[in-house]
């Protein structure tokens, strides 16, 4: 079989249920994590994948379709969508089943050989659903699903195991696994008599007013049981409302001529009207750059105004364009102003802290309709996000069904490409620096990582869940807990899946107007990450461990997993190539976060060899990866308060950490140290490996823990690669230390040389005590008591030399070590140990002299 | 230079099998090899006839370790017991006025290494014996083989240039390829004799005292940075695997300097010394400048093949010929060529296009593992690889020699080119191991390796000197002997007659030689020297009291 197969025999069962157990202790511990679980929640993911990789790709490669593991989006869209689908039910529910405690030690094949029985559903089922993509939606080919879960009900050894699935899918067919959630509680605003509802992006508040009173929550960070702070203001219509970035103002747009200012300490009131006729106002913003705090932005163009502590507006410049719509996000610090008949040529500028920069003018990507009618584009259909610290746009062209984006430099718009929609309604959200499409007509999300070149989805689209309380752990086997069924109605209220009234907030907030509460997107790694290593070709880790560390939010859990697959893929026998390209990954991550400082090491560890940990402390961490630097793009000069109101959201505590890097001794403890009982008999992978995960580390120029050297001699002594170690130990691949000159002794004692090497070593360190001794130990007692002569070494038991002579009979060398022992030790000739041997000279009649 | 002794008078080299021809008459059947092979059979067996007596004689007191060596007023006869019963014996002329003072240890280190080359292309001398018992398969492999090795160019490329224009005669050589050696002829023992009369006119390279500063039988490493120690060692593993589940075994050269290899020390120390005979850029370079020599005595050589196979021919009708024995000369010069895909070819093991593809392409056998490995080489500039891949892992149909040549053009050439420059860059020449004012060699015996001055360094020590440290060499020699297996720690200074200070040192396994001309006059500061020198060069390894 298969060297995956064989695998399966390391990973048993019980740790799955071990880890799922100790949910409680996992979280309650927040950064320790005690071995065993963490083990056990590796063993658990990486059962499911090798199992879903296993059916896919190696026992039943034409299990469903002829195709080849898919890599693109075309190929994801295509044919083998199916296994997408039918994957992530199945993995998802194998992992309740685990879950729910049903030691189901042989799932893995069970299920396999099932799916193998099925295999004519299963493929009705898939073609189905390829023929169906370009119609997503949710319970796509129910049909089909059922015939598939009911040929597989018939097969007996899993009945158990599909009651399951079913409890855990209460709606058959939709897929009760999701990457992408909303948690419960919300944020609600139940102010009576509330005329409007409105964000402040800038301020990160939520706003309800009424007639006279305005009601803010602060949603960063996010806490629904947060209390609104509240400002009384003058009656009268709210078009919109911002509050100043030092919150000490608060600006309404009144009418379209009309913005009035509060000042919240002073209460005073000021007015600023435009000419009206000739020109309306659209909307307005606070700016943080140095040449003006307000920008208003008009049909005619946008006035910047510089606004006294007393709020007395002075024009300071006016851009003068035509504006139909404009967008603007405090986040990017950039308002794109939207001209033309169809609305697409657009005219941008960026007010951040360096200035305001003028973008080159650019238009957007339309596509012609077959009918003459010329599209117009709404402000609706331009998003503005950022990820990794690029600053995208992202433009809806409905007539293409396509989401073009275009990146922003400094001196640049480029269109970056496009992603195929499902929906005419589309909106975007980005959770940790991945952007979540939202297809609001089919009502599923996909995801998209823009950092990497092709424009894959990370995973297949999947329904936004509504997550209970319980589930604060993001983790898949809270789902079970999850209320599925996006329709059902639960006692907190209505709650539908993409209402019409839904607002989505920058950037990962939805507002729904109806309800009057605010969601906050999360994204379930675990679920997205099990989901990326089925769709991933086996051959993909690299690029999934990419993915993970890329991850900011859920640090501590991309940390994991990352942990995880590095070791499953050294468990699994991956080609030597592969599981290099995986650590080169790690290592260079790692050293990335060491230099950007953002690298923590995990609390509560025992290393042994303490590496430099460069810990920054969260708060002034950049949220921004270097890639952001790298081109000359537009800057986001991001105020710090507002930052550390980004990253300090996360409920889970374990999350602290800031980056997911992994540090040289948390691979050699986590990954190396713990596969290495397993693979004893395999110690030539394990070798290579380790040479490349030294020479990652070499090259990158980092240290590494003495252990990983000396586990590196006990695995080339245990194969007999004795000239190897050699050349390991000449030319300083393993670095000479005390520990490895001991474990070079101990392994030496089945080869001289190697004994040797480790003498050397010694000498060379000078550690002069432990060279003596082990010299002695091997017979050579007078070359040691030589050497101790000569570096004047006298803490090695003078009677160690006695014993080694008199044992060896000979007296002429016992009677010449007294007497360098006495020239040696001051005062040996006052010591017992000196007249017992004396007397055993001179009654053995020797005539030695001493 | 390297001592020169015409083929005739000084030199003599037979091996026996002692269990051959005990019966009166059959004495002729002990023989497997005799140099100088047209010396008439009487002598032969009176030289076979006395080692052997010595032999039975001295393993009534030994029965261990019989006879070493016979030193006579005129010669030495020197033993080496090649495999049970399997004796070599080399007997050298003392001729102190033309130079040719001998160390007995260097000439068994000779028998020691033509034996142990032999064992890795033939396999065992007792095997072949028992394969095909009328010994002329034995001896139709031995007898060209040995012949090609004694006389091998020396490992110094200008040396070699040397010898071509001294000994234009050398081209003749080329018959080497006899035809009838290729058409898988037997070739009894007069037959043969034929062929190893084109010693004459050759010289021979036996060790004399102007390489007492070398040591044969060990490897020169090249001392490596970390980074690039590393680079290799990834390099190494992507050899490991290219015959896929099968470990391959691989071995890196810098010019004539290991850099890397996964065999044990017994089996790099032969593949080494094949490879840096054969196969270095050097070797091939060699080869090249002499290629017009040789292009220009091939038509020599086409009349010297067809007038010495005609009485082979004879020979091998009347003699039955139904011995089909493909002989193989692995040792034959100028035989390699690099092809275009960087790897080396040659026809030694017959051409490639004839018959199964694999069958050309050379094998080797592993002591240590005792299998049958494809020997792959290599060569990107300075930088020689030998990859070593089981037969079985072909002989069992999932690989073909082609695809993995094409797998490690794909995985491997792209980082050899890298590591050859990175070794270049961080490489010191020629004279990278010169230490000024010093001339020595140190020796670890345990992992078989050596380190010496460069040899145009030596050469300017005075025979005086180098006279007086070959007879330091013999002295330790002696005083290894006699210790036997305990590892002892021995120092001796000698004052040569030039007032130079020759000096040995030898602390368990390593053993160092050093000659020190401009010296001061005591023994303490000498001593000193030798002191700073092992601290600095040999992480203090030969210290004494």
């Amino acid at each position: 079989m298969s060297p995956i197969s064989e695998s399966y025999s390391h990973v048993s069962i019980p740790f799955i249920v071990s880890s799922h157990g100790d949910r409680s202790s996992l979280k309650n511990t927040n950064h320790q994590f005690p071995e065993e679980t963490s083990r056990g929640l590796f063993a658990s993911n990486s059962k499911l994948l090798r199992f879903c990789l296993n059916l896919t790709l190696r026992s039943n490669p034409s299990l469903f379709l002829d195709s080849s593991p898919p890599s693109g989006f075309s190929q994801f869209i295509g044919e083998s969508a199916n296994i997408y689908f039918i994957h992530s039910n199945f993995a998802f529910s194998f992992s309740n089943a685990a879950g729910m405690k049903e030691k189901k030690s042989a799932t893995a094949s069970t299920l396999g050989r099932i799916l193998a029985t099925c295999s004519k559903q299963a493929k009705d089922y898939g073609s189905c659903v390829a023929s169906k993509v370009h119609e997503v939606e949710r319970d796509i080919c129910l049909k089909e699903f059922l015939a598939l879960k009911n040929c597989m009900q018939h097969t007996r050894h899993l009945s158990a195991l599909l009651n399951m699935i079913s409890s855990s899918q209460s709606s058959v067919g939709s897929g009760a696994l999701s990457h992408v959630y909303i948690q419960n509680p919300p944020l609600r605003c139940n102010i009576p008599e509330s005329r409007g509802l409105f964000y402040d992006d800038a301020n990160r508040l939520l706003i309800c007013t009424t007639s006279s009173q305005i009601f803010s929550w602060q949603t960063a960070p996010f806490n629904p049981d947060v209390s609104p702070s509240v400002d009384s203001i003058s009656e009268g219509p709210i078009l919109s409302i911002r509050f100043s970035l030092d919150k000490k103002a608060i600006a309404v747009q009144r009418s379209d001529c009309e913005i009035q200012l509060f000042h919240r300490e002073t209460k005073q009131i000021l007015s600023h009207k435009c000419k009206a006729g000739s020109e309306s106002i659209l909307g307005f913003f606070w700016s943080d750059s140095p040449l003006c705090d307000l920008a208003i932005v008009k049909t005619s163009g946008m006035d910047l105004f510089a606004c006294d502590s007393m709020l007395n507006l002075r024009l300071v410049e006016t851009k003068k364009v035509n504006v139909n719509w404009y967008i603007y996000t405090h986040e990017t610090r950039l308002v794109l102003l939207a001209s033309g008949l169809q609305c697409k040529t657009i005219t941008g500028f960026q007010l951040s802290t360096a200035g305001v920069v003028r973008l080159p003018r650019f238009e957007m990507t339309m596509a012609k309709p077959e009918s003459n009618s010329k599209p117009i584009l709404s402000s609706g259909d331009v998003h503005l996000v950022t990820v990794y610290g690029r600053i995208y746009c992202l433009q809806v062209d409905r007539e293409a069904m396509l989401l073009h984006s275009y990146r922003f430099y400094r001196d640049a718009v480029v269109q970056q490409g496009s992603l195929p929609i499902y929906s005419s309604k589309l909106s975007v959200s980005v959770v940790d620096n991945l952007l979540l499409v939202h297809q609001i007509d089919a009502k599923v999300v996909i995801i998209y990582d823009l950092f990497v070149d092709s424009r894959a989805p990370v995973s297949a689209p999947l329904p936004l869940l509504w997550r209970g309380n319980q589930g604060s752990g993001t983790s898949s086997e809270a789902a079970i807990k999850e209320n599925e069924s996006s329709e059902s109605s639960t006692s907190n209220g209505n709650i539908v899946m993409y209402e019409d009234a839904w607002t989505f907030l920058v950037p990962d907030l939805i507002l729904d107007q109806t309800n009057k509460v605010l969601w906050r997107v999360h994204l379930d790694l675990e679920a997205s990450w099990l989901l990326l290593a089925i769709s991933a070709s086996s051959s993909d880790r690299t690029s999934l461990l990419e993915f993970l560390q890329r991850r900011k939010l859920e640090a501590n859990k991309a940390k994991q997993l990352c942990l995880g697959i590095a070791k499953d893929i050294i468990l699994e026998r991956r080609p030597a190539t592969q599981v290099t390209q995986a650590i080169d990954v790690l290592v260079t991550a790692y050293s990335y976060s060491v230099k950007a400082g953002t690298f923590k090491e995990i609390k509560n560890e025992q290393t042994t060899a303490a590496t430099p940990a460069v810990g920054a402390s969260p708060d002034n961490e950049r949220h921004v990866p270097s890639e952001s630097s790298i081109d000359e793009e537009v800057e986001m000069n991001l105020p710090s308060g507002s930052e550390v109101n980004m990253f300090c959201a996360d409920e889970q505590p374990e999350s602290q950490l800031s980056s997911p890097a992994i540090s040289p001794d948390e691979l050699y403890k986590f990954v190396f140290a713990s596969v290495e009982e397993l693979m004893v008999e395999e110690s030539e992978y394990l070798v290579a490996i380790i040479t490349e995960f030294l020479r990652s580390i070499s090259a990158e120029k980092l240290k590494v823990d003495l252990n990983v050297y000396v586990m590196t001699i006990r695995l080339l002594a245990y194969s007999k690669r004795f000239a190897e170690l050699s050349l390991f130990t000449t030319n300083k691949i393993i670095e000479p230390s005390k520990e490895v000159a001991l474990q070079l002794l101990e392994s030496g004692r089945q080869n001289l040389r190697v004994r040797k090497l480790g003498l050397d070593m010694l000498r060379q360190l000078s550690l002069h005590h432990d060279y003596i001794s082990s010299l002695v130990q091997d017979g050579y007692y007078l070359e040691a008591l030589r050497y101790a002569q000569k570096h004047k070494v006298t803490s090695v038991r003078s009677s160690l030399f006695l014993e080694a002579a008199f044992a060896s009979n000979d007296l002429q060398h016992l009677a010449a070590i007294l007497r360098v022992l006495s020239e040696l030790i001051p005062g040996f000739k006052e010591t017992s140990e000196y007249f017992t041997f004396y007397g055993l000279l001179s009654e053995t009649g020797s005539s030695v002299a001493l | 230079m390297a001592s020169t002794s015409s083929g005739d008078e000084s030199l003599r080299l037979c091996m026996f099998d002692l269990r051959r021809g005990q019966t009166e008459g059959q004495e002729l059947d002990k023989i497997l090899f005799f140099h100088p092979a047209d010396l008439d059979f009487s002598t032969q067996l009176s030289v076979i006839g006395l080692s052997e007596g010595l032999i039975t004689f001295t393993r009534l007191f030994s029965p261990e370790a019989a006879c070493e060596v016979i030193e006579a007023e005129r010669h030495s006869h020197v033993f080496y017991e090649a495999e049970p019963d399997i004796w070599m014996v080399m007997v050298v002329e003392k001729n102190k006025e033309t130079g040719a003072i001998w160390r007995i240890d260097a000439l068994r280190r000779v028998l020691k290494e033509v034996h142990s080359l032999f064992v890795m292309f033939h396999g065992s001398i007792r095997a072949l014996i028992e394969i095909e018992p009328t010994g002329g398969l034995t001896r139709s492999q031995l007898y060209p083989f040995i012949t090609d090795y004694l006389s091998s160019k020396p490992f110094s490329p200008n040396l070699a240039h040397g010898i071509f224009i001294l000994f234009p005669s050398f081209n003749t050589f080329n018959i080497t390829n006899c035809q009838h050696f290729k058409s898988g002829l037997a070739l009894k023992t007069a037959a043969v004799v034929n062929c190893s009369n084109l010693f004459v006119g050759k010289k021979l390279q036996l060790p004399n005292f102007r390489e007492t500063l070398r040591e044969r039988g060990t490897v020169k490493m090249l001392t490596l940075a970390r980074d690039t120690a590393l680079e290799v060692q990834s390099l190494v593993q992507v050899l490991d695997s290219c015959a896929g589940n099968l470990r391959c075994h691989s071995m890196v050269l810098f010019q004539d300097l290991l850099v890397s290899t996964t065999l044990s020390a017994d089996d790099t120390v032969n593949l080494f010394t094949f490879a840096v005979m054969r196969l270095t850029s050097q070797a091939l370079s060699s080869g090249a400048s002499s290629w017009s020599y040789l292009r220009k005595g091939t038509g020599s050589s086409e009349v010297s093949s067809r007038s010495t196979s005609a009485p082979l021919d004879s020979l091998h009708s009347g003699s039955g010929g139904n011995h089909m024995h493909n002989v193989i000369r692995p040792l034959q010069n100028d035989k390699w060529t690099k092809g275009k895909d960087g790897f080396l070819m040659t026809d030694i093991w017959g051409l490639e296009t004839g018959g199964s593809p694999d069958s050309a392409i050379p094998t080797v056998w592993l002591q240590q593992t005792q299998e049958r490995v494809y020997l792959l080489a290599y060569q990107y500039k300075r930088l020689t690889l030998l990859l070593l891949m089981p037969t079985t892992s072909i002989v069992n149909g999932d690989l073909s020699v082609s695809a993995v040549k094409q797998q490690f053009i794909e995985d491997a050439s792209l980082r050899v080119l890298k590591i050859e420059e990175k070794i270049s860059r961080g490489w010191g020449g020629e004279n990278a191991y010169h230490v000024k004012g010093y001339r020595y060699l140190v020796v670890d015996n345990d992992m078989e390796v050596s380190r010496a001055s460069p040899s145009g360094k030596v050469t300017t020590l005075a025979k005086e000197t180098l006279l007086a440290l070959n007879k330091l060499r013999e002295e330790v020699d002696v005083e290894k002997s006699r210790a036997k297996r305990q590892e002892k720690d021995l120092e001796i200074c000698i004052r040569a007659k030039n007032n130079a200070w020759v000096i040995a040192r030898v602390t368990r396994g390593k053993e160092l030689y050093m000659a020190l001309e401009k010296a001061s006059d005591t023994l303490l500061d000498a001593a000193d020297a030798v002191g700073t020198f092992s601290n600095r060069y040999c992480s203090g390894a030969f210290l004494m009291g």
